[in-house]
């Protein structure tokens, strides 16, 4: 926060200013535009189906900055964050379809928009559950307790009990029209895309926040050094879990938000290897920052548009790639990871940085 | 011997008796006793493998001793974990240095203001009001207590682990000194300065044990024997866990095995350089 660059001759005068968010008035002209960017001009640029891309940007933004939250600032590895993001995707939906809401608020638009909070508290009370082990065990060990999570949640409990409750077989359909936020049905790619841009951004600042108050720099301490913390008065295992609890929560609001952009819920939309792709998201996008959970999934989701593009004119010579592209799918997500950890283990938000760093003092290099 | 109230100078605020400290059959602790006065810079010296890190470690609360009891301010704390002695009052530094690398020097002073912040999840992730004001005046504490005092200006927003051993040291006991602590444990300070880091070093701990402002018992490890021997008012001496002699520095350097302890160094009060 505070290495902010100041023009010269710009000076701080008290500690507000200095702790502050955007600290120069450049800061806040970009800060506004790329808000008005993402609330209005895409919106009104983009067609049906990069709106809908940037709608799968965001979903994966939310599940990573879960992610990011336990594996870059917690130190806490974790291959299972699917499992809670399917937590929260079949609370919400189980709310809006089985609990008895008063008339009144279905009317209101509020039935959704309280589930969505329902699904972040189960999700984090849920994956608390499967933090418990952190507070005995590390790193590897860890991965396996979370995968752990994965297995028992999706294929167990999802897949062979809550997926049969009321007799819809494997998926949950969802009625057009259920999905009601205050006055507006959310049923076109638009209205999903706004939900989740607001979602995100509101992600964003908390977690920002939290990250420049007593918790933030305790997961940071816990994860730089747990003897030093510990001594210094930080109690581990309760902020261990709070870690936890908070990437549940934003798990469960972003499984929460997949219900508005589905038609039918099943587990098969969180498989395993969803919660590896987030890992590999924040490997790309750069661990230990925010926009890293961002840059990562803007280049992930981007990058297999484009190979999907690549890959439809290709069909006319060589069919089979249309059949097996799920696999070269994964091959490139794979190829990817290899090639930025050993080209860039920093991740994508360190070269902005570093673009940044360049700009701020051009034409000058130091 | 529970005591109520505020100490006065002179009282007992740390008293370790008959601490036995085994690591699998190897006795790193027999029979320590131990008591240090408010207000009083108390050094414990030995030869390496002496056990006086093992003893900051049981008084810390990382390592919990199997027989003996340890009271700070008259409270049994045999029990306690490690971050709740923080919270009584017991702040340290360490021989390797433990800092958060990937935080800069002033968040990781700011981390040691962390037992005097309230805020939690929800007042946080909102950044307003009561959270922003405690920051603000925590950031003024930080400021213009301790970042003053260390003369750590220069560097307060760099990264802690791009600095040179001699800063970190510095930013090491500025973050001890964020918790603002009763009782302040100080493993080595001095090693691996050059002197005049040595001087400032030994500086900064009389500064902190003297002036009105902080007041603050020090219980010290070192090997500097010279800077021992100047700045603290008692000294435990300590040789394969167990305690040859204490008592003020004049007597224990006087002591027939001290010298022994020590021997192979002619001169107890030359310094290692």
């Amino acid at each position: 926060m505070s290495s902010v660059w100041l023009p010269c001759g710009d000076y701080h005068w008290n500690y507000a200013q200095d702790q502050g968010w955007w600290q120069t008035n450049f800061l806040k002209g970009k800060m506004i535009l790329l808000l008005a960017i993402v609330f209005i001009g895409i919106p009104l640029v983009a067609d049906e189906y990069w709106i809908s891309v940037g709608t799968m940007i965001g979903y994966t933004a939310m599940g990573a900055l879960g992610v990011q939250l336990l594996i870059g600032y917690s130190g806490l590895l974790t291959l299972g964050h699917a499992a809670f993001i399917a937590v929260g995707a079949y609370t919400s939906v189980m709310l809006i379809l089985q609990f008895p809401w008063p008339q009144f608020l279905i009317d209101w638009g509020l039935a959704y928009p309280i589930s969505i909070i329902a699904a972040g508290i189960v999700a984090g009370l849920w994956s608390v559950l499967f933090g418990l082990p952190s507070a005995k065990v590390k790193g590897f060990y860890l991965i396996l307790t979370t995968m752990a999570a994965q297995f028992i949640t999706v294929d167990f409990i999802l897949t062979q009990y809550v997926s049969q409750i009321g007799g819809r077989g494997q998926a949950f359909s969802l009625p057009p029209g259920t999905i009601k936020i205050g006055p507006w049905v959310i049923e076109n790619d638009i209205q999903i895309y706004f939900v989740m841009a607001v979602i995100l951004t509101l992600m964003v600042i908390v977690l920002a926040n939290l990250l420049r108050s007593k918790p933030g720099r305790a997961w940071i301490a816990i994860r730089d050094n747990d003897i030093a913390a510990e001594a210094l008065g930080i109690n581990i295992v309760w902020y261990k879990l709070l870690a936890f609890f908070v990437a549940g929560f934003m798990a469960g609001v972003a499984g929460a938000f997949w219900v508005c952009n589905t038609a039918a819920l099943s587990p098969e939309h969180f498989q395993w290897f969803l919660s590896l792709w987030l890992v590999g998201v924040i490997l790309i996008g750069g661990v230990g920052s925010i926009q890293g959970a961002i840059f990562g999934s803007i280049f992930m989701v981007v990058v297999m548009e484009l190979l999907q593009m690549g890959a439809i004119p290709l069909a006319e010579y060589y069919p089979k790639i249309l059949f097996d592209f799920a696999y070269i799918k994964d091959m490139a997500f794979g190829l990817a990871i290899c090639a930025f950890l050993i080209y860039e283990p920093n991740g994508l938000a360190y070269r902005w940085w570093q673009a940044k760093n360049y700009f701020n003092l051009w034409p000058f290099s130091y | 011997m529970v005591q109520v109230g505020e100490l006065k100078e002179g009282d007992t605020i740390l008293k370790l008796e008959d601490i036995h400290m085994y690591f699998g059959k190897v006795a790193a602790l027999a029979g320590v006793s131990l008591e240090v006065k408010k207000g009083e810079i108390h050094s414990i010296i030995g030869p390496n493998g002496a056990g006086k890190t093992v003893m900051m470690n049981c008084i810390n609360g990382l390592y919990r001793p199997q027989k003996g009891n340890i009271y700070f301010k008259g409270e049994r704390v045999n029990a306690l974990k490690p971050y709740q002695r923080a919270e009584l009052g017991i702040s340290r530094t360490f021989q390797k240095l433990e800092l958060f690398g990937g935080m800069t020097v002033l968040d990781n002073i700011r981390l040691g203001r962390h037992i005097h912040l309230k805020s939690g999840i929800l007042s946080g992730s909102v950044y307003a009001g009561k959270t922003k004001r405690e920051e603000l005046e925590s950031r003024k504490f930080i400021e213009e207590e301790i970042i003053d005092l260390l003369e750590i200006e220069s560097i307060r927003d760099k990264s802690a682990h791009m600095l040179p051993y001699g800063l970190q040291k510095r930013v090491e006991l500025g973050r001890a000194l964020a918790l603002n602590p009763e009782l302040l444990l100080l493993d080595e300070p001095l090693a691996g300065l050059n002197l005049e880091e040595v001087e400032d070093m030994a500086r900064f701990i009389l500064d902190i044990n003297e002036e009105k402002r902080w007041k603050i018992t020090c219980v010290l490890v070192e090997h500097d024997m010279g800077v021992v021997m100047d700045i603290s008012h008692s000294v435990n001496v300590l040789n394969f866990g167990i305690q040859i002699t204490d008592g003020p520095p004049e007597e224990v350097q006087k002591n027939p095995e001290v010298i022994k302890a020590y021997l192979g160094e002619e001169d107890l009060y030359s310094t290692r350089r």
